[in-house]
């Protein structure tokens, strides 16, 4: 009997291996543990037999059920695990769901860099209104009388205006300066702020010409700061918009309201600056203008400038997005064209 | 502008060990941007002059010969060429192989190598002016023509550049850099920037003594405000001859094409010094007297091209007794030519007012060089040096030639600026302490006199920067900077100061709903020009009257600045509706209407502006998208963190259709409107198979809210019971009905659908809504629900005719 058993054992431990589905095992289960599976027949026929031997195959009989059930336990598990929830194959290539579209317009995007990167350095944003006049486009930044940029063939003067002078020759601001004039007569000094927007002249447009475009203007007024500090604005400018630190360079550069002025110039990314097409081979390409506020424009202002000084620096944000990603027409940006804006995520 | 390093070396000597790109890059840094360094002896390498010795004809083609070449080496060499004008003896431009020429003048230069030319060799080639950048010394070339240099000394083999006198680098200017200052428009200018910058000595320019008893010449000045000096010099012996070699060259190397010796003698005074002067034909000025006037009204100038142009009284011109002669300081006229017959000149060298230039070279859209230097404002002592170089060319030019007359007015002379600064303020805006001696180097090699005197320095503003550039201490304070250069100066942190953070609501609020707009709901953001094309306002039916208008718009139908979003909102779907046909787009900017609006000052009077916020989502189902839009609006206060909007149909906008739209209401006030696009809008745009539903709001009006709004409500300890319910109501019934007879019944109420169709009986609709029920304190049983859910359905039936659709 003992053989017998040995054998039901051998038996039933290769059919359990051989299970290779869930249901199947169920089966096996009542083949091998039912009412009607050899050890029932086997236990069934031991009444003849000693009470010692009775005992002896009884337990070996448990033992080979325990044997059974822990072997099927642990088949259960190794086929539950190995399932899947699918039927059949998937195919991985088949590109997942779309998530919903929609994005800022890259040069909002490129703004906001900005403004998180300003808002950490304490500044304020504000904004001036599209329409200004002569006064605070022009006269308060200590343009000249006759200066070329007040003629109607640099800047749009509003129709029933053009022929006015000072404050009631109306224009789509030709630049943002004027705006920060109208940003110090309210809140006085000192102040940081930044002043984005769109400005507006007339141009003949062209791939890198265009009659509406987005500067970004940051202005500190302050007492005793040296017009060096300019220079720690920029580099974070640039860190934040390209993700690393990038050369500049300082030069004499002139804007009626500003005295110094200067020009920055950051290495071309293109080749390292080392030259090439798209820095004019000199290795560095202008990214933004900049320079102490100039006394009259304090004075326009309302500040004394021996007491209060201060620096501008101005971003072309078209200039910065199209570097940023290489678009090579500037029109593109109010083009609304959703082939372009949706690359853009 | 450009500028020759050889003559620049002409008036300062700079270090030996300094490339030419270093100069480049230091004049950059400091003074002005130098776009280009162009270095002439390697643009004529391998050009060299031959003399033709034998010419024989091309046995394979009629237009060729054969020339054989003294080239300066040792053997002659054969040369094909196709000139129409080669003779035996001729002195020609030899390029050998390995020069570069550019093809027939067009195109980028390509590399000389030997060659056989129809089966016969030829050692480089005999160019052409055009081939080798020599057009301005030979203008009047035939196009077959090579270049003939009869009757101009050279040797086989001699080297172009040192013939004609290349062998420099120019520098080019970029002309912008140079627009506030007046003193860099000349060579001389350049130089004494470069001896600040290299702190070397700066050379004078050579002076000529004026017998001071020779006769006046006969100029009356008279409008003394507009002709600040004028020195006239009658000069015989004087007649139409080339000018030297070198000169020649100067004036080609930078820009200018050699015309006679005294015009060139001209230029290059101009070049030099930046100082204009003219040369009349002694015999032209009648009555042998100049006179400066306004012009009169209507007269006219006769120009050289046999045109004449009409003037006005503000014009500036150089008359002699009767006619006016030339436009002061901006061009000559038909009458003062050398010609010919010229056997003397007046020489005029004169100042005039800046802003007179301008004003005329505008009226007459001329943009000379003379009047580009004379409008930035130049200081009447540089006549000074202008006169003393162009007499003592002219001497060395004209040996023979002697001055008749001189005469020197001068009712307006240049004062020199004077500028008090202090040590402290020097030291405080540059951030680092600057030297005495290191202020008084920079200043005096600029050119300014400086004394300093208890901690103040008392600063003498050279003239030629005293005509707008310096006057103030800040102007002084950026010469030291700029020398010292920009980047010397360590960059100093800007500290923060932590009295309060930047809280600004209404800026957070724009961007919140931008982000909302294009992150949460997938609209895309443009931007749209201000000015917009009538066709589209037309379209939106936008009251224009409102509307303020640009003087010189980009186009004629472009001047009407937008008075709402709508017009450029539809412009860009329709641009849009050839790629794609559905999308969401919206543009957050300003609007500008007629109004009264001082945001400044007093005496500014602004038409209002705005910011407005419009969106539209496009797409065939109309329902589908107007609900959509609805859902986007309805939802924006909640994730933006605004004040509360609420949804009424009050006044229908323009544009809308007749059915669909709802006003969009903030303090029982309407500030904006939503709607599908009416069909007529959308033909009008040509818009078809398609429908907008489109969105337009005052965002300007939109309340921020101090912080964020959610609200915490304590999680429910008994699940709620969810029932869905399709009733059948009347069309006309709404769904705000609806809710109002039995929300107060129910913890929750949703709307599902609605639908229509089969089954469902005419002028009825099917609705499903979902309820949720809450049982405070038990668990709900069935029969409680059931108990719940027949008075909902009575409710719904008394109140709204609602009856319980069988499925």
């Amino acid at each position: 009997m003992e053989n017998k058993l040995e054998k039901i054992k051998e038996k039933g431990l290769q059919k359990i291996e051989k299970v290779s589905i869930l249901s199947e095992l169920d089966e096996v289960r009542k083949e091998l543990l039912g009412k009607k599976s050899e050890i029932s027949d086997v236990l069934k026929s031991m009444s003849n037999l000693s009470i010692d031997d009775k005992k002896k195959i009884g337990m070996l009989a448990t033992d080979i059920k325990n044997i059974f059930s822990n072997k099927m336990t642990e088949k259960e598990e190794q086929l539950i695990s190995s399932m899947s929830v699918l039927e059949g194959p998937i195919d991985f290539t088949v590109p997942g769901k779309k998530v919903n579209g929609g994005a800022l317009h890259p040069i909002t995007q490129m703004k906001y860099d900005l403004d998180d990167a300003f808002l950490s350095l304490g500044f304020e944003v504000y904004s001036e209104d599209d329409i200004s006049s002569e006064k605070y486009a022009f006269d308060n930044l200590n343009f000249a009388k006759n200066h070329p940029a007040r003629q109607s063939m640099d800047t749009y003067w509003l129709e029933g205006t053009e022929d006015k002078e000072g404050s009631e020759r109306l224009c789509l601001r030709p630049h943002l300066t004027g705006g920060s004039v109208r940003y110090l007569l309210e809140h006085g000094a000192p102040a940081r702020f930044v002043y984005p927007g769109r400005v507006y002249r007339n141009e003949t447009t062209d791939a890198r010409h265009e009659r509406a475009f987005f500067q970004y203007e940051a202005l500190i007024v302050d007492k005793d700061i040296s017009f060096s500090s300019g220079m720690v604005m920029i580099q974070t400018i640039l860190e934040k918009v390209f993700g690393r630190k990038i050369n500049v360079r300082m030069r004499e550069g002139f804007f009626p309201f500003t005295e110094p002025g200067y020009e920055i110039d950051m290495e071309c990314l293109v080749c390292g600056g080392k030259g090439c097409k798209v820095c004019n081979h000199n290795g560095w390409i202008e990214v933004m203008p900049g320079g102490v506020i100039h006394p009259n424009v304090l004075k326009a202002a309302g500040l004394d400038s021996n007491e209060w000084t201060g620096f501008y620096i101005n971003i072309g944000l078209d200039r910065l997005v199209m570097m940023r990603y290489g678009v090579d027409d500037v029109r593109l940006f109010h083009s609304s064209d959703l082939r372009f804006i949706m690359q853009f995520k | 502008m450009k500028v020759s390093l050889k003559l620049i070396k002409k008036y300062v000597d700079l270090p030996s060990n300094l490339t030419n790109k270093q100069i480049a890059y230091d004049l950059t840094l400091r003074t002005v941007e130098v776009e280009n360094v162009e270095n002439m002896t390697s643009k004529f390498h391998d050009i060299v002059v031959g003399k033709i010795e034998k010419i024989k004809e091309h046995p394979q083609a009629d237009k060729l010969k054969i020339c054989i070449v003294d080239i300066g080496e040792e053997k002659s060499v054969q040369i094909v060429c196709g000139g129409s004008n080669l003779y035996e003896g001729e002195y020609v431009v030899v390029c050998k192989p390995g020069a570069e020429v550019v093809w027939h003048g067009e195109g980028e230069p390509v590399k000389i190598k030997e060659t056989k030319m129809r089966g016969e060799l030829s050692y480089g080639m005999i160019c052409a002016a055009s081939e080798v950048f020599l057009t301005d010394f030979f203008p009047n070339e035939a196009e077959t023509e090579i270049i003939d240099l009869k009757g101009i000394d050279c040797h086989p083999g001699q080297a172009v550049t040192e013939l004609f006198d290349m062998d420099d680098t120019v520098l080019e200017i970029d002309n912008k850099s140079l627009s506030n200052r007046p003193d860099l428009w000349g060579h001389y200018g350049i130089a004494r920037e470069l001896s600040a910058i290299y702190n070397v000595p700066l050379k004078e320019i050579e002076t000529y003594k004026i017998d001071s008893k020779l006769p006046k010449y006969n100029v009356e000045i008279k409008d003394k405000s507009k002709c600040h000096r004028y020195i006239g010099v009658e000069i015989d012996g004087i007649y139409d001859k080339p000018s030297p070699m070198w000169m020649q060259s100067l004036l080609v190397k930078v820009g200018q094409r050699p015309i006679n010796a005294i015009v060139d003698i001209t230029n290059y005074v101009m070049m030099v010094t930046g100082q204009p002067s003219h040369a009349f034909d002694r015999t032209h000025v009648s009555g042998e007297k100049i006179v400066v006037r306004n012009a009169k009204k209507n007269e006219e100038l006769a120009l050289l091209d046999h045109t004449t142009i009409s003037l006005t009284e503000e014009d500036l011109v150089i008359c002699d007794e009767k006619d006016p002669m030339c436009l002061a300081g901006i061009r000559g006229g038909a009458k003062d030519s050398i010609l010919p017959e010229t056997t003397g000149i007046v020489l005029e060298m004169a100042n005039f007012d800046a802003g007179t230039i301008r004003n005329t070279g505008k009226r007459f859209s001329e943009k000379t060089d003379s009047s580009i230097r004379y409008e930035k404002g130049i200081d009447t002592q540089r006549i000074d040096q202008g006169i003393n170089l162009a007499l003592n060319l002219i001497e060395e030019i004209f040996p023979d030639s002697k001055i008749l007359k001189y005469v020197d007015e001068c009712p307006l002379s240049t004062e020199n600026n004077k500028i008090e600064v202090t040590e402290e303020f020097l030291n405080t805006r540059l951030g680092k302490k600057i030297s005495e001696d290191t202020v008084k180097q920079i200043l005096t090699s600029l050119g300014y006199k400086v004394e300093l005197k208890k901690g103040t320095y008392s600063v003498v503003v050279p003239t030629w920067r005293s005509t707008g550039d310096v006057t103030y201490k800040d102007d002084v304070m950026g010469d030291i900077a700029r020398i010292l250069s920009f980047d010397s100066f360590e960059p100093k942190p800007i500290t923060i100061s932590l009295e309060h953070s930047v809280k600004q609501n209404s800026v957070l609020l724009e961007r919140r709903i931008r982000e909302y707009l294009s992150y949460r709901c997938g609209f895309y953001e443009i931007y749209t020009y201000p000015w917009i094309d009538e066709k589209y306002i037309h379209a939106a039916k936008i009251d224009t009257t409102v509307a303020v208008k640009l003087a010189t718009p980009p186009a004629p139908e472009l001047s009407i600045l937008r008075s709402s979003l709508i017009p450029g909102m539809l412009e860009s779907i329709s641009k849009n509706l050839r790629y794609f046909d559905s999308f969401k787009l919206f543009e957050n900017t300003e609007v500008y209407k007629k109004g009264e609006y001082s945001p400044s000052s007093a005496d500014e009077i602004l038409p209002e502006q705005n910011m407005y916020l419009t969106g539209c989502i496009v797409g065939k189902d109309a329902k589908k998208i107007f609900y959509e839009a609805k859902g986007v609006l309805e939802n924006m206060a909640a994730y933006c963190h605004m004040e509360e909007l609420k949804f009424e149909q009050r006044e229908k906008p323009e544009w809308a259709d007749v059915n669909a739209y709802i006003n969009i209401i903030s303090r029982n006030q309407i500030i904006g409107s939503l709607g599908l696009v009416s069909v007529k809008a959308m033909a009008d745009c040509k818009i078809k198979r398609i429908n907008i539903a489109m969105f337009e709001i005052e965002s300007y009006k939109f309340i921020p809210c101090d912080s964020r709004t959610n609200k915490y409500e304590r999680l429910p300890e008994l699940p709620l019971v969810e029932k869905d319910l399709s009733v059948l109501v009347d069309e006309e019934k709404t769904w705000s009905e609806i809710v109002k007879a039995i929300r107060s019944m129910v913890k929750e109420l949703e709307f599902i659908e609605e639908y229509r169709g089969e089954k469902i009986p005419d002028g009825k609709k099917s609705v499903t809504l979902r309820i949720k029920l809450l049982n405070e304190g038990t668990t709900m049983t069935s029969e409680q629900i059931n108990e719940k859910m027949s008075q909902i359905l009575k409710v719904l039936d008394k109140k709204c005719g609602a009856i319980l659709r069988e499925e």
